[in-house]
């Protein structure tokens, strides 16, 4: 294929905005996907992803398309995730494209995260292709929209396509403005070979699969390529591209997007971010690779047995594979035994690598509550991080705890302000700017907006504010209207205090919080009323106490249980009664024991349930 | 004519045979109306099966009595159901079965269960006549608005006239039941209950504490909040004054939830709780000997047509049948439908369980016979545990649950059947 006819492009937008239905009909208006083999949201092949009907790994799909002008090209598209925690899946794909197709759901107007990706397609200088979506909803406003798109992004009307996934109307005329708008690919097929690695898979028989978009010269079958980065050699298995099957192919040349089996046995060996060339024709500088990742959540995942525990860390590492943002160490708890600190992009993120352990791979998992990272400054004025609370120095060692902040983007009615400004200073959140997305005053009447403007709010917030069921109340105290996206905003010391939970007088390491002082008395008490009420009651007194630095702020007590038998047992009941009585007692090994406490494992959950406003 | 199971009979120790004398449970499957609180394999509404049911159950008495060479019976209790419920003449004939086909013992007890609002002058006379010397009658409470959730068909009334006809018509051994923990029961109602039975001066208690059992009218009304949760504390309560009561009264609590006049204790029951050899008759009536659960098919009208089978299946020619291969044979060609070996541990496990619930708990001497080994050989961890936590009670004579065990008595069951079953057999024998 000639350069000249190459567009690489990605569609992005904000969750449930239609992105993944879109990708749809473009597979099948032209003809990628055979209609028999065509599923749904064809390109999500994870069960999850289907289930809640995100993306979450970006995948790529090449389409023939021979246009009006009656030229064949070769449309390279890469499906990219909606989700703020997947932000590092889209920043990688958009590297690998020269256009952009911005969806915008007519009934609902620009979201948060259209923000947050539009500007990370503005920092990598794609053409932008903005499109009104969903036209066909009854309660579609596709000019209102339009008019929100040219107000915010400063495009001009006519630039605005209008687009219906579902029924396909407006998809031809997509197909032609990407060839139209778009530019090919520029590189220089002369030069030495230079491929961006923007994701990787393992395969057992071809080792690591780099997926790759070339940006000059080409690779092919049997060269021998070197890993810039790693300095790693490596020869060619084979090269193909993706339909989204793999689908071999001869070589990959300038532009195109692909795949190169490595055969290398590690991961490792093969970064995403990294660029491939020739060992024997070198070129002389890499291209730009991705911010590392850092992950900004942390939460212990133990095995609830034991001797799962090395079957977790295989689990893990699979994950890892082709999940660079997954991060994790051993640790070990005593309440829990041996587990592993891990590390995630964002609640979601853990939320999906927690739910693919259980589900892919069987584990039964007590995951702690999360927690942020912390830089804590010594008396002695040495530096540590902290990402498990149980970790934190002695109160009397602290000179000053930082916290990460974020920077918080929510768009939403204006009749919702209040619960909002609500919410965030609850959280001790500050308020930075409003601003409305259209005119402040309507042309038609001259008026200041109503109720039902839309106005985009920005605050700064504490990370580990919102942690935990932040964007449910949003949503609940908007009625579903808001939307919002965050990025790191740096550390900020903060009067932070850490808080220990004791049963029975023995503190539960795994159940330690970090909490600003103002809130540790309140929170103190409801956890320890919570747990009160998750641990069942015992042969004996238990007490349970929150602590602060060594002074019990609240106290609980579980009174002893006093009457567990069975009434009757006769001689049809044995066998029904015994088994009844080894059930009960199998439940009983599954719980954590805690001194001799039986501890279930909802209590370890507790502190995510605390009611934070 | 081959055998119905291959296997020759052997000994098993821990589980004795019928030499020592069996005990006999007859089950009685029928109720005019079912209780909202029963699981048991009982019905209403089929009383035209009655006499089919009972000739079926003559026969498999029968059958059995041949089988097992007509053993020595210590012990007989008509449970269900509703024996009270069946015509007297029912009654009459299958004690006389019985008495022909086994070695019925001269001072065996015969225990019939009766429905306060079944008993009759005739039918109490009926019952004495054929041989029945205990009664055993389902109170469940004296106060008339529990009576009615629980849907008994009698009036606190009632049961009053019912027992007191019963002492007239000569019956000297009677026990009651009464139930406490019931859903709205107060402090105060159950300790009004306790008085009155006290006063009536029955030979022996027994005091349930409701289980909601799942799938019964019952559990379902409390689960989805039509009735209140009952209080376990305020159970435990009803409990603790009941012992403290009935002992001032007389009683001796010998079972968890039994209590009887000094040797007036349940013979039959106390077979279950030491783990005797009984055989049960009558649809999913369980029975245990030879080291071997077994159990009769469920249904009244699959166990009449098991029973029908039966005629005939094998003829009286050849060696007798021994031990196991008797129970194989009536699963083969009989009414029993469920067999389940019990093994060593097993029947440690529930040894344990069983004997922990009567007061004179656990002999090490009995212990040792059956299993050739003492307490403290296996059990040694269980049991510090258990009496540290103030559960248990251990000396030479052997190990007994503490007044506060007895009402966290699961608790002491489920560390004795782990451990029973994690430990393995004390010889070779199985």
């Amino acid at each position: 294929m000639k350069q000249s006819h190459i567009r690489n492009f990605c569609i992005i937008a904000h969750i449930d905005h239609g992105k993944s239905t879109l990708a749809d009909r473009l597979i099948q208006v032209t003809g990628a996907v055979a209609a028999r083999d065509m599923t749904e949201q064809h390109l999500d092949t994870m069960d999850l992803e289907r289930e809640r009907g995100i993306t979450i790994k970006a995948q790529a799909i090449r389409l023939a398309y021979t246009a009006k002008d009656g030229q064949a090209y070769e449309l390279n598209l890469i499906d990219t995730p909606g989700h703020v925690d997947f932000s590092y899946e889209v920043s990688r794909s958009l590297q690998a494209c020269e256009g952009a197709l911005l969806l915008v759901d007519a009934t609902q107007g620009i979201q948060a995260q259209t923000l947050a990706n539009i500007y990370l397609a503005l920092e990598h200088n794609l053409t932008i292709i903005p499109i009104v979506n969903k036209v066909d909803m009854i309660a579609a406003n596709p000019e209102g929209t339009a008019q929100e798109i040219i107000q915010a992004f400063g495009f001009k009307r006519e630039e605005i396509l209008t687009a219906s996934g579902k029924t396909g109307a407006g998809v031809p005329e997509i197909l032609e403005e990407i060839i139209a708008r778009v530019g090919p690919p520029t590189g220089d097929a002369g030069a030495p070979l230079r491929a961006l690695i923007f994701d990787s898979k393992y395969d057992p028989y071809k080792g690591v699969m780099a997926y790759v978009r070339v940006q000059d010269g080409a690779v092919r079958e049997s060269d021998k390529v070197r890993l810039m980065g790693t300095g790693v050699d490596a020869d060619v298995l084979e090269v193909g591209y993706f339909t989204p099957e793999l689908r071999k192919a001869e070589s990959l040349g300038v532009g195109q997007v692909g795949y190169v089996a490595t055969g290398l046995k590690n991961v490792r060996d093969c970064r995403v971010g990294d660029t491939v060339t020739l060992s024997a024709r070198q070129a002389s500088a890499a291209l730009a690779g991705y911010k590392p990742l850092k992950p900004m959540v942390f939460t212990g995942l133990y095995p609830v047995d034991g001797e799962s525990y090395p079957a977790l860390r295989e689990a893990l590492e699979k994950l890892q594979l082709n999940d660079a943002a997954l991060q994790f160490e051993p640790e070990s708890s005593a309440a829990l035994g041996f587990g592993f600190r891990a590390g995630f992009l964002g609640l979601l993120h853990m939320d999906v690598v927690q739910e693919r352990l259980e589900r892919e791979f069987g584990m039964n998992l007590i995951a702690t509550a999360p927690s942020v990272s912390y830089i804590v400054e010594l008396t002695d004025g040495k530096e540590v991080t902290v990402d498990n609370p149980s970790k934190m120095p002695d109160p009397q060692k602290i000179g000053e705890t930082r916290e990460p902040w974020v920077n918080i983007t929510v768009i939403t009615p204006a009749k919702f302000i209040g619960p909002i400004m609500e919410l965030v200073t609850g959280r001790r959140g500050v308020y930075v700017k409003m601003e409305y997305l259209q005119s402040t005053t309507r042309p038609e009447d001259g008026k200041t907006p109503g109720q039902n403007a839309r106005v985009l709010l920005e605050y700064n917030i504490p990370l580990a504010e919102i942690l935990v069921d932040f964007h449910d109340q949003l949503k609940s105290r908007t009625q579903g209207y808001a939307s919002m996206d965050y990025a790191l905003a740096g550390h900020q010391a903060g009067d932070l205090v850490k808080l220990d939970v004791l049963v029975n007088h023995e503190p539960v390491d795994a159940l330690s919080l970090v909490l600003h002082r103002s809130n540790a008395q309140r929170q103190g008490r409801e956890l320890a009323s919570r747990l009160k009420a998750l641990i069942p009651r015992q042969m004996f007194e238990v007490p349970i106490q929150a602590a602060i630095g060594g002074k019990i702020i609240a106290r609980e007590t579980i009174p002893a249980m006093r009457k567990d038998v069975l009434a009757k047992c006769y001689g049809g009941d044995i066998t029904r009664k015994r088994k009844l009585l080894e059930k009960q007692a199998e439940g009983k090994k599954r719980m954590k024991r805690i001194g001799s406490v039986e501890v279930p494992q909802e209590a370890f959950m507790a502190v995510l349930r605390l009611d934070r406003d | 004519m081959p055998l119905a199971h291959p296997k020759p009979s052997r000994t098993w120790p821990w589980a004795p045979g019928t030499e020592r004398g069996i005990g006999l449970y007859v089950h009685i499957p029928f109720c005019e109306t079912k209780c909202p609180y029963c699981d048991f394999n009982t019905y209403s509404g089929i009383e035209a099966l009655i006499p089919t049911y009972m000739a079926a159950l003559r026969a498999e008495t029968a059958r059995w009595g041949d089988l097992l060479g007509h053993p020595r019976v210590r012990t007989v209790f008509f449970g269900g159901g509703t024996p009270s419920y069946v015509p007297g003449a029912e009654m009459t004939a299958i004690i006389a079965a019985y008495q022909s086909a086994f070695d019925v013992m001269q001072d065996a007890e015969v225990t019939l269960e009766a429905n306060p609002g079944d008993v009759t002058v005739e039918k109490l006379a009926t019952w004495l006549k054929a041989g029945v010397n205990r009664l055993s009658m389902g109170v469940q409470s004296f106060d008339d608005a529990l009576l009615k959730m629980l849907g008994r068909r009698h009036t606190a009334q009632q049961a009053e006239i019912a027992y007191g006809m019963a002492r007239e018509a000569g019956f000297t051994n009677m026990s009651l039941d009464l139930m406490f923990g019931l859903p709205e029961q107060t402090l105060a109602q159950w300790q009004e209950s306790v008085e009155r039975v006290v006063s009536l001066g029955s030979e022996h208690l027994s005091l349930y504490g409701l289980q909601l059992e799942h799938g019964t009218p019952l559990e379902a009304a409390v689960r989805t909040g039509r009735l209140p949760e009952p209080d376990q504390d305020l159970a435990a309560d009803m409990y603790q004054f009941a012992v403290e009561r009935l002992a001032a009264a007389g009683y001796l609590g010998y079972e968890i939830s039994n209590w009887a006049k000094p040797g007036l204790e349940s013979r039959h029951n106390l077979m279950y709780w030491r783990c005797e050899s009984y055989l049960g008759l009558g649809p999913g009536a369980h029975s245990s000997m030879f080291g071997v659960r077994f159990a009769d098919i469920k249904s009244p009208r699959g166990y009449v047509a098991a029973v029908r089978g039966m005629a005939g299946a094998r003829p009286e020619s050849g060696p007798p049948l021994t031990g196991r291969d008797i129970v194989f044979e009536m699963k083969a060609h009989g009414p029993v439908d469920f067999i389940e070996e019990t093994t060593e541990p097993m029947a440690r496990a529930e040894f344990l369980m069983m004997g922990l619930r009567l007061a004179e708990g656990i002999q090490e001497s009995d212990f040792r016979t059956r299993f050739g080994a003492g307490l403290n050989e296996s059990f040694a961890g269980v049991i510090s545990g258990l009496t540290d936590d103030g559960l248990l009670k251990s000396d030479q004579q052997g190990i007994r649950l503490t007044p506060r065990g007895r009402l966290l008595g699961n608790e002491a069951f489920r560390r004795f059947v782990e451990a029973a079953e994690a430990a393995p057999p004390t010889d070779a024998r199985i």
